[in-house]
Formats: structure tokens, sequence, C-alpha cells
């Protein structure tokens, strides 16, 4: 009797075993399957749920914008449908938005640009790419309604010193002072950035209603005119170089001083940064010049794009976000960055404000802006400043040593060419140096419209070998360029290795001294690429001193964004 | 997703467990403990996965079930005109606090802010997705999921004029009103306010000097100076007169100020197509509009950008008294010269209709909660807000000048609680609008 009901009781937790094994693995089966066969329909639904939101924000306010995002997510915030609203940045030039959201290749919902002339820009090629939308008619805007958080007005930055020869503070100092300025003394340098940021389009303006010699109702007609064309390329012929966006110019100025430049133009901003000390010790007091004939305003709007993928609850990210942005604590940490807030409420001389003279700014200034055109205005003076802009002259000098085998050489390679490509007019002159153990190959300077094909073949057929004989190339470049000896183009030679010197017949001190003593008469920009950590840093930091250049270091994975980058300076 | 794995494995564990005191109790009168133990260790791991599941399916941040059935509060998304949006979101998110219920769910208001004619642009284009010939239950998930989320429930456009513009469009396209004009559900305006000159002090005093008064035609004056300031007496500093009109694509104010500029052109409140495409009329307003700082489109021009930019971008303008009222501290604040109203001599009125949608697109449940937010915000206490935020109240229990209001604040500045003058500006047909954006396009904007 007992030894049957151990039997069955035997019976029974087997069967009860097995049935919940069975469960077990049916649970584990249907988790596995759900997982590997989501349909397009979940997903589909499950993304458009989807709060987190990706805002490309322009380079000169990363600082700010990265710490209040910061600040955003760490609140943990949640749509009503409990998503997490978390915002991504991401950095790019206002010029790359446009581009990216038209090519419909856009990865983000939201932009803050540095100015809303791109968002205009933006809406109005935007609507002229949709089907034919006739003058009148009620246009559709794929921006939506743009909020502000920090302003700061464009000005022109010149040391004190500088600032008071060209009139400041007696006088009202414009665009017309600076570049008379820049025409009349040789030895003055400025500079402003390219047309794909505000404040260079705002220098690029201001030069062609000069030359137009109106203030107001520049018309394309007028921008096109050829006595405006010959003002605007004689004034460009006075630019040192042109170069990255006003945030790596005064980071230089920091480092570099008044031997770096005597003026450029960056916004106000970046001014009080400067001076509060924001990029270390100021050699000297910056002044912000507000241009007597005008000026433009860097608004930083914020926007959504209203696109058919935005979801609901990315819109209420946007909300959150921007009531975030207009909070006071915000606010009054936008002000201490130097930006003029967008709550007129905090007074801009309100305790612990560093709009004040003493960083080199005026909060009454401007008293006048110029009149922006409309954006086909703009476009055409976009495009008639890349034909009158400064030409260049430019030598690529490339280590090809051992080396440099295998991924190093082919993200090289994808490098110079998206420098080539980078390099918007035909009329740009390249030639190029490859080296290894000697100088192996050498395609001389020529225009991008012939020269294109060549140089890049010849990229394509890279081979790593060898030794490193950078001295050599370098001096090759330099004599060629000193021996055109062509003073109206910019002239430049982008050197990068990865290792150290050990081939070379010239030594650095001959090199050095042939580089100062040829720059009296023909200016050579030298900029050098330090690839990777073997690279000869004091070999190339010798190379950048004598020619007033720089060097920049690149790895792998960054060596084609930083010849993208240097691209701009040409 | 369905909760029965959840279910399945909780009641697995239950059973487990069940098992495993059964079988300690039988351990006491003799049995054996290893079976008690089994199932103990499989019921607490059936609970585990249970519990692991249930995270997975309903824990934070984790994709609800699909919208098959409606779920949470009631949605009423309001698109709301520019002027009237930092009131109405404040009094949405008090009415979102205030446990307002409808069919026993309660109510989110989600404020979405959108100029008029934007706004007008989507409803002429159907942008939103009408649903047409469609019932709900023809629609994808990924429409229903589209149309309940985004379709707007009620629309606060600038002026009553472009409801009836949208209700046009509408009668062509589905034969019916989209928006009530009688009826419970009708556009009832929610709060009013008007076009008046703000214009900075000192150069107010300069202008005022010259020409006596201000209005469209002493301002076309000023624009076509062409020595600018010093030729009108004012400071060389100014540069030449900047007027600030919003930028028509991006505020239907700027089309209101076009209006009231032709009004004064022709000395009459009635202004036609054959008006406003004369050419002698068109080479006027040509000349007044080339003294606008920016002529692009990405500005809207509100009065928040007049005064966030000051004097810099604008001396003067026509604006919307609730906008400039609500900036005359900043603007003081900010450029140490205060603003000074003026008021013109023909009114345009701007009296934002709460719009309910009464076509299939929205639920009854949506349609009623809509109404209860309506409700709330002609409640004196709302009312009283808006009166806060430089609006004229259109509940008449309350008055503009009761307490400190920005009405009686800035009275020294030219502000006055009754309009002086009361003839009104005649709202302008669908033609009129599209001639004046077409000349716009061709002459401004391009």
């Amino acid at each position: 009797m007992r030894r049957m009901s151990k039997q069955r009781t035997v019976i029974f937790i087997g069967v009860m075993g097995i049935l919940l094994l069975c469960c077990l693995g049916g649970i584990l089966v249907w988790v596995g399957v759900s997982r590997s066969t989501t349909t397009s329909t979940e997903t589909a639904v499950a993304d458009s749920r989807t709060a987190t939101l990706t805002v490309a924000y322009s380079p000169e306010k990363a600082a700010i914008i990265r710490s209040l995002i910061e600040q955003f997510n760490a609140q943990k915030l949640r749509t009503p449908d409990r998503q997490p609203m978390q915002v991504q940045l991401l950095e790019m030039t206002p010029e790359e938005m446009v581009t990216q959201v038209l090519a419909g290749a856009a990865t983000f919902q939201a932009l803050t640009p540095d100015s809303s002339l791109w968002l205009d820009q933006l809406n109005q090629r935007w609507a002229a790419s949709q089907a034919a939308a006739e003058p009148g008619t009620i246009r559709p805007n794929l921006v939506g309604e743009a909020v502000r958080y920090a302003v700061t007005p464009i000005v022109i930055a010149a040391w004190e010193e500088t600032a008071r020869s060209l009139g400041w503070p007696q006088q009202p100092v414009g665009w017309q002072s600076l570049q008379a300025r820049a025409q009349q003394d040789p030895g003055f340098k400025w500079s402003h950035p390219s047309t794909a940021h505000a404040s260079g389009l705002l220098a690029t303006l201001a030069e062609f209603y000069a030359g137009a010699g109106v203030q107001r109702g520049l018309t394309a007609e007028l921008a096109q005119d050829p006595k405006t064309v010959e003002f605007v390329a004689a004034v460009e012929k006075t630019v040192r170089y042109y170069g990255e966006a006003e945030l790596a110019v005064i980071q230089r100025a920091a480092k570099e001083g008044p031997a770096y430049l005597d003026a450029f133009i960056v916004s106000e901003q970046l001014v009080v940064a400067f001076n509060t000390g924001a990029f270390g010790k100021p050699p000297a007091r910056l002044v912000a010049l507000y241009p007597a004939e005008g000026t433009l305003w860097a608004d930083h709007p914020l926007a959504l794009l209203e696109t058919p993928t935005l979801t609901a609850n990315q819109r209420r990210t946007f909300q959150a976000l921007r009531e975030f942005l207009a909070r006071p604590e915000s606010q009054t940490k936008i002000l201490q960055a130097g930006y003029r807030p967008a709550d007129l409420s905090i007074p801009l001389d309100s305790p612990g404000s560093p709009l004040i003279p003493a960083n080199g700014v005026d909060p009454l200034q401007p008293q006048t802006t110029l009149q922006l055109p409309s954006w086909d205005v703009v476009a055409v003076v976009q495009n008639v400043w890349t034909l009158t802009k400064r030409k260049t002259n430019v030598f690529l000098v490339v280590d090809t040593s051992g080396s440099m085998r295998g991924s190093k050489l082919a993200n090289a390679q994808a490098a110079l060419r998206t420098f080539l490509a980078q390099i918007p007019s035909d009329q740009e002159r390249v030639g190029m140096v490859e080296f290894n153990s000697s100088v192996v190959n050498i395609i001389e300077l020529d225009t991008l419209a012939r020269n294109r094909p060549a140089l890049t073949a010849e990229i394509d057929q890279l081979v790593a070998n060898g030794n490193t004989a950078l001295l050599d190339a370098v001096r090759t470049a330099y004599s060629r360029l000193q021996r055109y000896g062509d003073s109206e183009r910019i002239n430049a030679i982008v050197v990068m290795t990865d290792g150290r010197e050990n081939a070379s017949q010239v030594s650095l001190r001959q090199l050095v001294a042939e580089i100062r003593d040829g720059n009296q008469t023909l200016p050579v920009v030298i900029f050098c690429v330090a690839y990777g950590s073997d690279a000869d840093y004091e070999v190339l930091q010798a190379l950048a001193s004598a020619s007033n250049g720089q060097v920049r270091e690149g790895t792998p994975e960054t060596i084609r964004d930083l010849y993208k980058v240097l691209s701009s300076y040409f | 997703m369905t909760l029965a794995p959840i279910l399945g494995t909780l009641a697995g564990g239950l059973i487990a467990i069940g098992l495993s005191i059964y079988f300690w109790i039988a351990t006491a009168r003799g049995g054996r403990r290893t079976q008690a133990v089994f199932f103990l260790i499989l019921g607490v791991v059936l609970l585990v996965v249970s519990a692991g599941l249930g995270w997975q399916q309903l824990g934070p941040g984790n994709p609800e079930p699909l919208v098959a059935t409606p779920r949470g509060p009631v949605q009423v998304r309001v698109l709301t005109a520019l002027p009237v949006e930092p009131w109405v979101r404040e009094a949405a998110q008090r009415f979102n606090q205030g446990n307002f219920r409808q069919d026993g769910q309660p109510i989110e208001v989600q404020v979405i802010a959108m100029d008029g004619l934007t706004a007008l642009g989507k409803f002429d284009r159907d942008d939103f997705g009408t649903l047409g010939d469609r019932s709900r239950e023809e629609l994808t998930p990924q429409e229903r999921e589209r149309l309940e989320t985004t379709f707007p429930t009620v629309w606060i456009p600038d002026s009553r004029y472009l409801v009836e513009l949208a209700n046009a469009v509408y009668k062509e396209r589905l034969g019916r009103d989209v928006f009530l004009t009688d009826g419970e559900y009708r556009a009832r305006p929610i709060a009013i306010s008007l076009f008046t000159w703000g214009i900075y002090q000192s150069r107010a005093e300069v202008l005022e000097k010259k020409f006596g008064e201000i209005n469209w035609r002493t301002i076309h004056d000023a624009a076509v100076a062409k020595g600018g300031w010093p030729e009108l007496g004012g400071d060389p500093a100014w540069g030449f007169f900047k007027l600030v009109v919003p930028n028509p694509r991006r505020n239907v104010g700027g089309l209101a100020a076009m209006i009231a500029a032709a009004g004064e052109y022709y000395d009459r409140t009635n202004i036609s197509v054959a008006d406003v495409t004369d050419p002698a009329f068109q080479k006027w307003l040509g000349e007044l509009m080339a003294a606008l700082t920016d002529v692009s489109g990405a500005s809207a021009y509100t009065a928040e950008d007049f005064a966030l930019f000051g004097y810099s971008v604008g001396d003067g303008g026509q604006l919307l008294e609730s906008d400039l009222l609500n900036n005359m501290a900043g603007i003081q604040t900010r450029w140490a010269d205060p603003l000074v109203i003026r008021y013109p001599k023909y009114l345009t009125w701007f009296d934002f209709p709460f719009s309910i949608w009464i076509g299939p697109e929205t639920t009854a449940a949506e349609k009623n909660a809509a109404l209860q937010f309506q409700r709330f915000l002609l409640t004196t206490e709302i009312q009283r807000l808006a009166v806060q935020q430089g609006l004229r109240a259109v509940n008449n229990e309350v008055s503009v000048t009761e307490g400190d209001t920005l009405f009686t604040r800035w009275q020294s500045q030219g502000v006055e609680a009754v309009v002086p003058r009361t003839t009104r500006m005649a709202s302008p047909s669908r033609d009129v609008l599209l001639a004046l954006l077409r000349w716009f396009d061709l002459n401004v904007g391009r």
C-alpha cells in the first residue's frame, strides 16, 4: 500500500515536472520567436512612439548646448505613455544641416544652427524642390515655428591696440574701415570664416554691399555687377586665409595672440568668452567692434523639421526642451556663457553678467543691422564669393613610407579624396608630392579643372614602402611654390606623416631657415598633420611655426574629417 | 503582445510552490524533503521568469501594446496661433492638472504653436489627412496611430476669416463645413487684440516732430528718406529708417499689416484685388517694404524679435497690441529706450476663434473634451490670465484695467484701455490675401 502510494507520488511529480518544463520551454520559445520575428508593423508602431529627439547644432555653441542638454536629459522626463524623453546631439555646420535635409539624409528631427537665415534657405530650397508652387499660394514650410534661447551679434573682433588704431572708441568703426585698412596696410592680417557660417556670410555680404555702393536693397543683379565683383575680389585678396568656424579661430588667437591675426569676424559671445579666460589666459584684450554700417545677429533658432516621420512624442520632447531652455536657470547659464538670453526679464547688466565693457563688449550695441536679402540673393552672394575669394596654390605632401601600410594608407587615401572633393572651385591650383625613402612622385601644381583626374589616379595608386624623407618632400613643395612666386594667391602646403624623419638630405635647421627667409617675400603657410602617435611632432611643429602654420593631430578614424576641415582654409 | 505568458509562468510558479508546501507537510509525515526542495526551486524560477516578462512588457520605457483600443487620457490637440500660444499653453497646463474628465477618462490638452496662415495652408493641402470616404475601421494600424496622435482636435487661428477660408476649402473637398459657425460646437472667440504702432520713443519723437502723426503715409515717407535718420532729424548712428512688419509667409500679422497699409493708402476699409494689383499702389508698397531689415522668410518678426534685437533691427512697425505689451518691460530692460504705442486710423482686430474640428477624424469624446477646455478658457480666472498677458478678454466680467495690468502699467506709453478709434478694416477675401502674397513673393521675398 505504502509502496503504491510512493509510486503515485513519483508519477505525479514526474507529470507535474514535465508539464512545468513544457511550460518553461514554451515560454522560452515564445520569447525567442517574438524577438526574432518582430513584424514591421510592430517596429513601425514602436518607432512611432519614440520620444528620442536628435538635434543638429552648429559647432560654435558646442560647450553651452552640450551642458544644457546634459541637464535636460538628467531630468529623466517621460511622455504620458511613459517613453523616455531624451535629446541626442549632432554637431555639423549649418550648411551641412541644409544639405543633409535636402538630400533626405538627415538623421535629426530638430536643428539649431547659428542663424535663422539657414532655416529660411532650407524652407525655400525645400519648397522649390516640391511640386511647382505658384507665387502667392500658401506654400508648406518644412521648418516649424522656431524659438530662440540665446542671441549674440556678429562683430569684428580686434586686439585693443588694433581697435584704437582703427579709431575706436572715439569714431564709429565699420566694414569699410576694416577693408580700407587691409588694402592700405600689407602687414594687416584679418580673416573671416567661409560663407558656410553666419559670421562668414555676414562679412561677405558687407563686402557686397560696399562694392555695390548701397546699404540696402542688394539684388542678384547688383551682386553680380562686374564693379561689385571686382571690389569684392580686391578685398578678399587681403584675407590672410579662410579656415574653420569662429571657434577654431578664436582658440588659435588665444594661443598665438596678436601675431596670428589683427582682426577677425566672430560672435560677441566668443569675445566675452575669450576675455573671461574660457580659452586660457588671454594674451591681450579683444574688443568687439559693432560695424557702423550694420551687422547681423546669430540668433540660434531651435526648430523642428515638420516631416511625416516626426512622432507626437518627439514633438512633446521638443516642447519640453523648449520649456527647459526658457527656464530662468537655463537662461542665467546662457548669460554667464556670454550670450544675450532670450528671456527679456533678465537684464544684461544683472549681477555677475559678463556682458560688460571690461570684457570688450557694449550691451547697448549694435545700433543698426545690415539688411538681410532674400535667400536667392544670398545664394548668389555665396556663389559669387566662391569665384571671387582669394585663390589658392596648395601642395599636398603625402607620406607613403612602410609604416603607412594597411588601413592607415587606405584612410589617408579617403581623406585626400575628401579634400579634393571639398574644394568648391576648379580654379584652385593643387599639386602633390609623394615621399617615402625619397621624393618618389610629383604632380605639378595646376588648376583642379586640369589636375583633378591625375591627382585622383595618383591617390588611388599610392603604395606604402621604405623610409621617411619628410624634410626633402616639404622642401620640394616649398621651393616650387617660391619659384612660382604667385603672391595673388594663398600659398600653402598640407603635409602629412605618420613617422620620424630618417632619410632626408636637408636638415631641419636648414629647411626652417629657408622657410623663414623665403616667407619674407612670399608667405607660404604649412599645415602639418601628425598622423598617429608615432609622428614626429617636434619636426612638424618647427615647420608650422616657421611658416605661421599649424599642426593638427589625426588618427585613422579622424583623418578624413581633418582633411575636410583643412580644405575649408582654401 | 499578450499577458498569457506572464500569467502562465505565474500560475506555474504558484503551482510549484503549492506542491513544495504539500511535500513539506508530507515530509513531516515521513515523505522526502528533496521533492519539496525541487518544487520550491522550480516555483521560484518560474516566478522570477514571470516577473522578468512582466517587466519587459509593462515596465517603464518599453513599448506599450499596439493601438487596438484607445487607452490613457482623452487627447485634445490644439493648433494655436502664435500671439495667444503662451496664454493657451499656460491655461492648458492648469487644465491638465485640474482633474478634468471626459467619459471617465482624464483629459490631456496638447498645444501646438502654428501660425494661422501656415495652418490654413496645411488644411488647404489636407496635410493632416482627413478620412475622406473611409471609416476609421478601414485604416491600417499606422494610419490609425497617426490619426489618433497627430490630427488636430481644435484650431485657434488669429482671426475668424481664416476659419471661413478653411471651411470654404473643405466644402469644396468634402461637401460640408469642418468648423461650425453656430450651435454648441461653434467657433467662439477666446480673446481679442488689435494692431497698433509700436515705435522706440527716441525715434517716435523725431517722426512726430517732423510729420505730426504716425501713420502708414508718414512711415512711407520715413522709409524712402534717402539720407536715412539724419535727413529725418535723427541720430546718424541709427542708420536708415527700419520698418518692422511680420513676414507674411511666417506670420499672418504681415498680411494684416499690408492690408492696413492699403486701407490708409486708399482711405477706406474694404480692399479689393483691383486695389492691391494697382501698379501705383504696388510701387508705394514696394518703397515701404524696402525699409524691412530682414526680407528673408526666416523670421516671423513678432514683437519678441523686435524686443530681442531692439532698435538694431527695427525702429517701429505695426504689430499686435498684446505682443507689444508683453515685451514693453523687456524692451526697456534691454535697450534703455522705451516703446510708445499709437493707435492707427483703421483698426485690424484678431479674435482668436476656438474652432473644434467636427469631422469623423476626431471622436465624440475628443470633441466634448475640447468643449470643456473651451469653457475653461472662458472662465473669469483664465480670462484674467489673458489680460495679464496683454490680451483683451471676451468675458465681460473681466476688465483690462482691473488691478495692475499691462494696460494700466503702460498708459504713460500710449496704451488705451478703450480704443479711441472705432473704424474697423473689413476682413479680406481669399483672392486679396493670395494677391498680396503673390506680390510679396515676387517683389520682396525674392
